[in-house]
Protein backbone atom coordinates (compact mmCIF):
# COMPACT_ATOMS: atom_id res chain seq x y z
CA UNK A 1 0.00 0.00 0.00
CA UNK A 2 2.97 2.35 0.99
CA UNK A 3 6.16 3.06 -0.80
CA UNK A 4 9.18 2.75 0.92
CA UNK A 5 9.44 6.55 0.67
CA UNK A 6 6.35 6.93 2.26
CA UNK A 7 6.95 5.17 5.05
CA UNK A 8 10.04 6.87 5.74
CA UNK A 9 8.48 10.23 5.70
CA UNK A 10 6.16 8.89 7.89
CA UNK A 11 8.83 8.14 10.32
CA UNK A 12 10.48 11.13 9.65
CA UNK A 13 6.61 12.85 10.48
CA UNK A 14 6.36 11.09 13.63
CA UNK A 15 10.01 12.37 15.12
CA UNK A 16 9.36 15.57 14.23
CA UNK A 17 6.48 15.78 15.71
CA UNK A 18 7.21 14.41 19.30
CA UNK A 19 8.16 17.41 20.94
CA UNK A 20 4.94 19.25 19.84
CA UNK A 21 2.82 16.46 20.78
CA UNK A 22 4.83 16.48 24.26
CA UNK A 23 3.73 20.58 24.09
CA UNK A 24 0.29 19.46 23.32
CA UNK A 25 0.22 17.24 26.14
CA UNK A 26 1.11 18.91 28.91
CA UNK A 27 -1.32 21.52 27.91
CA UNK A 28 -4.14 19.32 27.38
CA UNK A 29 -3.36 18.46 31.22
CA UNK A 30 -3.47 21.74 32.03
CA UNK A 31 -6.71 22.49 30.42
CA UNK A 32 -8.04 19.62 32.40
CA UNK A 33 -7.36 20.49 35.65
CA UNK A 34 -8.05 23.65 35.43
CA UNK A 35 -11.18 23.16 33.43
CA UNK A 36 -12.73 20.57 35.73
CA UNK A 37 -12.87 22.63 38.90
CA UNK A 38 -13.63 25.75 37.02
CA UNK A 39 -16.92 23.86 35.30
CA UNK A 40 -17.52 22.66 38.77
CA UNK A 41 -17.49 25.95 40.27
CA UNK A 42 -19.51 27.29 36.82
CA UNK A 43 -21.64 25.51 34.94
CA UNK A 44 -22.58 22.48 37.00
CA UNK A 45 -23.82 24.41 40.10
CA UNK A 46 -25.71 26.72 37.30
CA UNK A 47 -27.44 23.51 36.29
CA UNK A 48 -28.13 22.44 39.17
CA UNK A 49 -29.73 25.76 40.37
CA UNK A 50 -31.86 25.97 37.22
CA UNK A 51 -33.22 22.71 36.99
CA UNK A 52 -36.23 22.12 39.47
CA UNK A 53 -35.20 18.41 41.15
CA UNK A 54 -32.41 16.31 41.50
CA UNK A 55 -33.54 13.85 38.57
CA UNK A 56 -33.32 16.94 36.12
CA UNK A 57 -30.03 17.88 37.21
CA UNK A 58 -28.35 14.87 37.20
CA UNK A 59 -29.68 14.38 33.43
CA UNK A 60 -28.71 18.00 32.51
CA UNK A 61 -24.99 17.57 34.34
CA UNK A 62 -24.34 14.22 32.84
CA UNK A 63 -25.79 14.98 28.95
CA UNK A 64 -22.86 18.61 29.79
CA UNK A 65 -20.05 15.89 31.30
CA UNK A 66 -20.81 14.02 27.94
CA UNK A 67 -20.27 16.98 25.61
CA UNK A 68 -17.09 18.46 27.60
CA UNK A 69 -15.72 14.83 27.31
CA UNK A 70 -16.47 14.65 23.94
CA UNK A 71 -14.47 18.26 23.13
CA UNK A 72 -11.68 17.18 25.26
CA UNK A 73 -11.01 14.29 23.42
CA UNK A 74 -12.32 16.12 20.32
CA UNK A 75 -8.99 18.67 21.18
CA UNK A 76 -6.40 16.02 21.91
CA UNK A 77 -7.43 14.52 17.99
CA UNK A 78 -7.31 17.96 17.07
CA UNK A 79 -3.49 18.40 18.19
CA UNK A 80 -2.26 15.28 17.06
CA UNK A 81 -1.74 13.37 20.23
CA UNK A 82 -3.67 10.27 19.15
CA UNK A 83 -6.26 8.99 16.92
CA UNK A 84 -8.79 6.52 17.76
CA UNK A 85 -11.52 4.32 16.18
CA UNK A 86 -14.62 2.55 17.96
CA UNK A 87 -16.84 -0.04 17.15
CA UNK A 88 -20.28 -1.31 18.19
CA UNK A 89 -20.83 2.36 19.83
CA UNK A 90 -24.81 1.18 19.08
CA UNK A 91 -24.68 -1.09 21.77
CA UNK A 92 -24.28 1.37 24.58
CA UNK A 93 -27.32 3.06 23.65
CA UNK A 94 -29.80 0.67 25.40
CA UNK A 95 -30.33 1.38 29.03
CA UNK A 96 -29.75 -0.49 32.14
CA UNK A 97 -26.54 -2.39 30.87
CA UNK A 98 -23.42 -3.04 33.19
CA UNK A 99 -20.72 -1.33 31.20
CA UNK A 100 -17.46 -2.90 31.90
CA UNK A 101 -14.25 -1.60 30.30
CA UNK A 102 -10.86 -2.54 30.65
CA UNK A 103 -8.62 0.32 31.92
CA UNK A 104 -5.19 0.81 30.28
CA UNK A 105 -5.12 4.71 30.10
CA UNK A 106 -5.44 8.14 31.99
CA UNK A 107 -7.89 8.47 29.58
CA UNK A 108 -10.41 5.58 28.90
CA UNK A 109 -12.80 7.02 31.67
CA UNK A 110 -13.18 10.33 29.12
CA UNK A 111 -13.77 8.41 26.06
CA UNK A 112 -16.50 6.13 28.07
CA UNK A 113 -17.98 9.11 29.30
CA UNK A 114 -18.25 10.45 26.08
CA UNK A 115 -19.23 7.72 23.98
CA UNK A 116 -21.79 6.61 26.72
CA UNK A 117 -25.64 8.18 26.61
CA UNK A 118 -26.30 8.67 30.44
CA UNK A 119 -24.99 6.40 32.42
CA UNK A 120 -23.57 6.35 36.58
CA UNK A 121 -20.03 5.58 36.78
CA UNK A 122 -18.10 4.19 39.50
CA UNK A 123 -14.81 6.54 39.93
CA UNK A 124 -12.32 6.97 42.90
CA UNK A 125 -13.20 7.81 46.48
CA UNK A 126 -10.97 10.33 46.40
CA UNK A 127 -13.10 12.95 44.20
CA UNK A 128 -15.10 13.18 47.31
CA UNK A 129 -12.45 14.64 49.13
CA UNK A 130 -12.15 17.04 46.43
CA UNK A 131 -13.66 20.40 47.12
CA UNK A 132 -14.09 21.42 43.46
CA UNK A 133 -15.15 18.15 42.11
CA UNK A 134 -17.35 16.87 45.19
CA UNK A 135 -20.50 18.30 44.44
CA UNK A 136 -20.75 17.37 40.21
CA UNK A 137 -19.68 13.99 40.90
CA UNK A 138 -22.35 13.92 43.41
CA UNK A 139 -25.13 15.95 40.97
CA UNK A 140 -24.23 13.01 38.67
CA UNK A 141 -25.24 10.60 40.06
CA UNK A 142 -21.74 8.53 40.59
CA UNK A 143 -20.98 6.14 43.20
CA UNK A 144 -17.23 5.93 45.24
CA UNK A 145 -15.01 2.88 45.13
CA UNK A 146 -14.39 1.29 48.18
CA UNK A 147 -17.22 2.13 49.81
CA UNK A 148 -17.20 -1.36 51.30
CA UNK A 149 -20.41 -3.52 51.74
CA UNK A 150 -22.81 -0.55 50.62
CA UNK A 151 -20.62 -0.47 46.54
CA UNK A 152 -23.10 -3.38 45.25
CA UNK A 153 -25.80 -2.26 46.55
CA UNK A 154 -25.47 1.15 45.30
CA UNK A 155 -24.38 0.08 41.90
CA UNK A 156 -27.62 -2.45 42.29
CA UNK A 157 -30.19 0.20 42.58
CA UNK A 158 -28.58 2.46 39.39
CA UNK A 159 -29.49 -0.54 37.26
CA UNK A 160 -32.47 -1.12 38.37
CA UNK A 161 -33.33 2.59 38.01
CA UNK A 162 -33.42 2.12 34.52
CA UNK A 163 -29.60 3.86 34.28
CA UNK A 164 -26.62 1.69 32.75
CA UNK A 165 -23.17 2.06 34.88
CA UNK A 166 -20.00 2.33 34.06
CA UNK A 167 -17.22 0.21 35.54
CA UNK A 168 -13.61 -0.13 35.50
CA UNK A 169 -13.42 -3.98 37.06
CA UNK A 170 -9.27 -3.61 37.44
CA UNK A 171 -9.93 -0.81 39.33
CA UNK A 172 -7.18 0.86 38.54
CA UNK A 173 -5.01 1.26 35.54
CA UNK A 174 -3.49 -1.51 34.57
CA UNK A 175 0.38 -2.82 34.82
CA UNK A 176 1.79 -2.60 31.30
CA UNK A 177 2.72 -6.35 30.20
CA UNK A 178 1.19 -8.23 33.44
CA UNK A 179 -2.14 -9.76 32.36
CA UNK A 180 -5.77 -7.91 33.34
CA UNK A 181 -6.41 -7.91 36.92
CA UNK A 182 -9.84 -8.02 37.61
CA UNK A 183 -11.89 -7.38 41.15
CA UNK A 184 -14.90 -9.34 41.20
CA UNK A 185 -17.33 -6.76 42.39
CA UNK A 186 -18.65 -5.79 38.98
CA UNK A 187 -19.46 -9.46 38.48
CA UNK A 188 -21.31 -9.23 41.87
CA UNK A 189 -23.21 -6.29 40.62
CA UNK A 190 -24.19 -8.09 37.48
CA UNK A 191 -25.10 -11.05 39.66
CA UNK A 192 -26.96 -9.12 42.18
CA UNK A 193 -28.81 -6.70 39.53
CA UNK A 194 -29.84 -9.09 36.57
CA UNK A 195 -28.43 -6.52 34.16
CA UNK A 196 -26.67 -7.89 31.04
CA UNK A 197 -22.70 -6.87 31.12
CA UNK A 198 -21.28 -4.75 27.92
CA UNK A 199 -17.70 -5.59 27.26
CA UNK A 200 -15.88 -2.63 26.49
CA UNK A 201 -11.89 -3.29 25.04
CA UNK A 202 -9.56 -0.50 25.36
CA UNK A 203 -6.54 -0.81 23.48
CA UNK A 204 -3.94 1.55 23.02
CA UNK A 205 -1.12 0.65 20.78
CA UNK A 206 1.78 2.38 22.35
CA UNK A 207 2.26 2.88 26.33
CA UNK A 208 0.45 6.26 26.37
CA UNK A 209 -0.32 7.63 29.98
CA UNK A 210 -0.19 4.34 31.62
CA UNK A 211 -0.07 3.65 35.00
CA UNK A 212 3.35 4.63 36.22
CA UNK A 213 4.44 6.49 33.39
CA UNK A 214 4.92 10.00 33.48
CA UNK A 215 2.74 12.19 31.21
CA UNK A 216 5.75 13.71 29.14
CA UNK A 217 6.97 10.14 28.48
CA UNK A 218 5.68 10.46 24.84
CA UNK A 219 5.84 7.21 23.03
CA UNK A 220 7.84 7.69 19.78
CA UNK A 221 4.18 8.29 17.34
CA UNK A 222 1.11 9.13 17.75
CA UNK A 223 -0.84 6.78 19.88
CA UNK A 224 -3.94 4.99 18.19
CA UNK A 225 -6.89 4.06 20.65
CA UNK A 226 -9.59 0.84 19.58
CA UNK A 227 -12.23 1.06 21.24
CA UNK A 228 -14.61 -2.26 20.80
CA UNK A 229 -17.45 -2.67 22.50
CA UNK A 230 -18.62 -6.40 22.48
CA UNK A 231 -22.02 -8.50 22.59
CA UNK A 232 -24.23 -8.58 26.09
CA UNK A 233 -23.47 -11.06 28.18
CA UNK A 234 -26.24 -12.40 30.68
CA UNK A 235 -25.17 -12.53 34.06
CA UNK A 236 -27.85 -14.76 34.70
CA UNK A 237 -26.20 -17.41 33.02
CA UNK A 238 -23.84 -17.76 35.36
CA UNK A 239 -26.35 -17.97 38.40
CA UNK A 240 -26.96 -21.41 38.61
CA UNK A 241 -29.47 -22.97 40.50
CA UNK A 242 -27.05 -24.50 42.93
CA UNK A 243 -24.01 -22.72 42.23
CA UNK A 244 -22.93 -20.64 45.23
CA UNK A 245 -22.55 -16.95 44.67
CA UNK A 246 -19.05 -16.44 44.97
CA UNK A 247 -18.51 -19.64 42.35
CA UNK A 248 -20.53 -17.80 39.84
CA UNK A 249 -18.72 -14.06 40.45
CA UNK A 250 -15.48 -15.97 39.48
CA UNK A 251 -16.80 -17.80 36.75
CA UNK A 252 -18.21 -14.53 35.19
CA UNK A 253 -14.94 -12.45 36.08
CA UNK A 254 -12.76 -15.24 34.52
CA UNK A 255 -14.93 -14.96 31.16
CA UNK A 256 -14.72 -10.98 31.22
CA UNK A 257 -10.72 -11.25 31.53
CA UNK A 258 -10.69 -13.57 28.75
CA UNK A 259 -12.70 -11.29 26.41
CA UNK A 260 -10.27 -8.32 27.40
CA UNK A 261 -7.36 -10.73 27.20
CA UNK A 262 -8.36 -11.63 23.11
CA UNK A 263 -9.83 -8.53 22.30
CA UNK A 264 -6.08 -6.77 23.26
CA UNK A 265 -4.40 -9.19 21.74
CA UNK A 266 -6.60 -9.55 18.25
CA UNK A 267 -5.82 -5.38 18.02
CA UNK A 268 -2.45 -5.30 18.57
CA UNK A 269 -1.97 -8.41 15.97
CA UNK A 270 -3.43 -6.82 12.87
CA UNK A 271 -1.85 -3.80 12.25
CA UNK A 272 -4.39 -0.68 12.22
CA UNK A 273 -2.07 0.90 9.00
CA UNK A 274 1.19 1.03 7.39
CA UNK A 275 2.78 2.86 10.07
CA UNK A 276 3.38 -0.62 12.19
CA UNK A 277 5.51 -1.95 9.79
CA UNK A 278 8.12 0.54 10.58
CA UNK A 279 11.35 -0.59 11.95
CA UNK A 280 11.35 -0.75 15.92
CA UNK A 281 12.67 2.42 17.15
CA UNK A 282 15.43 2.55 19.81
CA UNK A 283 14.61 2.33 23.51
CA UNK A 284 17.03 5.88 23.94
CA UNK A 285 15.10 7.80 21.31
CA UNK A 286 14.57 11.66 22.50
CA UNK A 287 14.35 14.39 20.86
CA UNK B 1 -16.24 -32.02 70.95
CA UNK B 2 -15.27 -30.67 68.14
CA UNK B 3 -11.54 -30.67 67.46
CA UNK B 4 -9.07 -28.33 66.35
CA UNK B 5 -8.20 -30.51 63.44
CA UNK B 6 -12.42 -31.50 62.61
CA UNK B 7 -12.96 -27.88 62.52
CA UNK B 8 -10.46 -27.42 60.50
CA UNK B 9 -11.45 -30.26 57.92
CA UNK B 10 -14.60 -28.42 57.50
CA UNK B 11 -13.72 -24.70 57.16
CA UNK B 12 -11.73 -26.29 54.06
CA UNK B 13 -13.97 -27.92 53.05
CA UNK B 14 -16.01 -24.68 52.83
CA UNK B 15 -13.52 -22.61 51.34
CA UNK B 16 -12.79 -24.97 48.42
CA UNK B 17 -16.48 -25.30 47.71
CA UNK B 18 -17.31 -21.47 48.18
CA UNK B 19 -14.00 -19.88 46.36
CA UNK B 20 -12.82 -22.64 44.41
CA UNK B 21 -9.72 -23.10 45.69
CA UNK B 22 -7.67 -26.51 45.23
CA UNK B 23 -7.53 -28.21 49.27
CA UNK B 24 -3.97 -28.27 49.40
CA UNK B 25 -3.22 -24.41 49.35
CA UNK B 26 -5.85 -24.14 52.18
CA UNK B 27 -3.29 -23.91 54.90
CA UNK B 28 -3.84 -22.73 58.64
CA UNK B 29 -1.47 -19.88 58.00
CA UNK B 30 -2.79 -18.54 54.62
CA UNK B 31 -4.04 -15.36 54.62
CA UNK B 32 -7.80 -15.15 52.88
CA UNK B 33 -6.78 -12.06 51.04
CA UNK B 34 -3.60 -12.32 50.19
CA UNK B 35 -2.80 -16.15 49.53
CA UNK B 36 -6.70 -17.20 48.70
CA UNK B 37 -7.66 -14.13 46.98
CA UNK B 38 -10.45 -13.65 48.90
CA UNK B 39 -12.23 -10.49 48.71
CA UNK B 40 -14.70 -8.58 51.12
CA UNK B 41 -18.07 -9.33 49.30
CA UNK B 42 -16.64 -13.30 49.49
CA UNK B 43 -15.91 -12.67 53.12
CA UNK B 44 -19.84 -11.96 53.32
CA UNK B 45 -20.14 -15.06 51.24
CA UNK B 46 -18.31 -17.20 53.80
CA UNK B 47 -19.87 -16.06 56.82
CA UNK B 48 -23.38 -16.86 55.88
CA UNK B 49 -22.34 -20.49 55.19
CA UNK B 50 -20.70 -20.93 58.72
CA UNK B 51 -23.83 -19.66 59.76
CA UNK B 52 -25.33 -22.58 58.41
CA UNK B 53 -22.55 -24.55 59.34
CA UNK B 54 -22.70 -23.93 63.16
CA UNK B 55 -26.26 -23.02 62.93
CA UNK B 56 -25.08 -19.94 65.24
CA UNK B 57 -26.00 -16.42 64.40
CA UNK B 58 -23.18 -14.81 63.52
CA UNK B 59 -22.15 -11.10 63.75
CA UNK B 60 -20.17 -9.66 60.53
CA UNK B 61 -18.15 -8.21 63.66
CA UNK B 62 -17.04 -11.50 65.47
CA UNK B 63 -15.03 -11.64 61.60
CA UNK B 64 -13.63 -8.36 61.24
CA UNK B 65 -10.38 -9.32 62.63
CA UNK B 66 -9.92 -12.34 60.62
CA UNK B 67 -7.08 -12.32 58.51
CA UNK B 68 -5.65 -16.05 58.17
CA UNK B 69 -7.39 -19.54 57.83
CA UNK B 70 -6.37 -20.25 61.47
CA UNK B 71 -8.68 -17.09 62.09
CA UNK B 72 -11.66 -18.65 60.97
CA UNK B 73 -10.72 -21.65 62.80
CA UNK B 74 -11.22 -19.87 65.81
CA UNK B 75 -13.79 -17.93 65.37
CA UNK B 76 -15.93 -21.08 64.34
CA UNK B 77 -14.49 -22.75 67.40
CA UNK B 78 -15.70 -19.46 69.63
CA UNK B 79 -19.22 -20.01 67.98
CA UNK B 80 -19.58 -23.67 69.39
CA UNK B 81 -17.81 -23.27 72.37
CA UNK B 82 -20.67 -20.53 72.81
CA UNK B 83 -23.37 -23.03 71.72
CA UNK B 84 -21.60 -26.04 74.53
CA UNK B 85 -22.08 -23.36 77.59
CA UNK B 86 -25.65 -22.29 76.22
Amino acid sequence: MYGVTALMETHLRNRLDRGSRRFGTGLSFAIFGLGGPLLSLTLFPFLRLVSPDKAVAQRRINAAMRRVMGLFIWFMKSLGLLTYELHGLERLARPGQLIVANHPTLIDVVFMLWLTPDAGCVVKRALWDNPALRWPVIWAGYIPNSAGTQLVPDCVRILQSGRSLLVFPEGTRSVPGQPLSLRRGAAQVALASHADVLPVTIVCDLPFLTRGSRWYRIPVRRPHFTITVGQAITAQRYALAGTPNSVAARHLTSLLAAHFARGIEAVMRVPAGAMHTNPPEPQSASL
Amino acid sequence: MHTEQEIFEQVRRVLAELFELPPEKILLDAHLYTDLDIDSLDAIDLILELKELTGRKVQPEQFKHVRTVRDVVTAVRTLLQDETAA
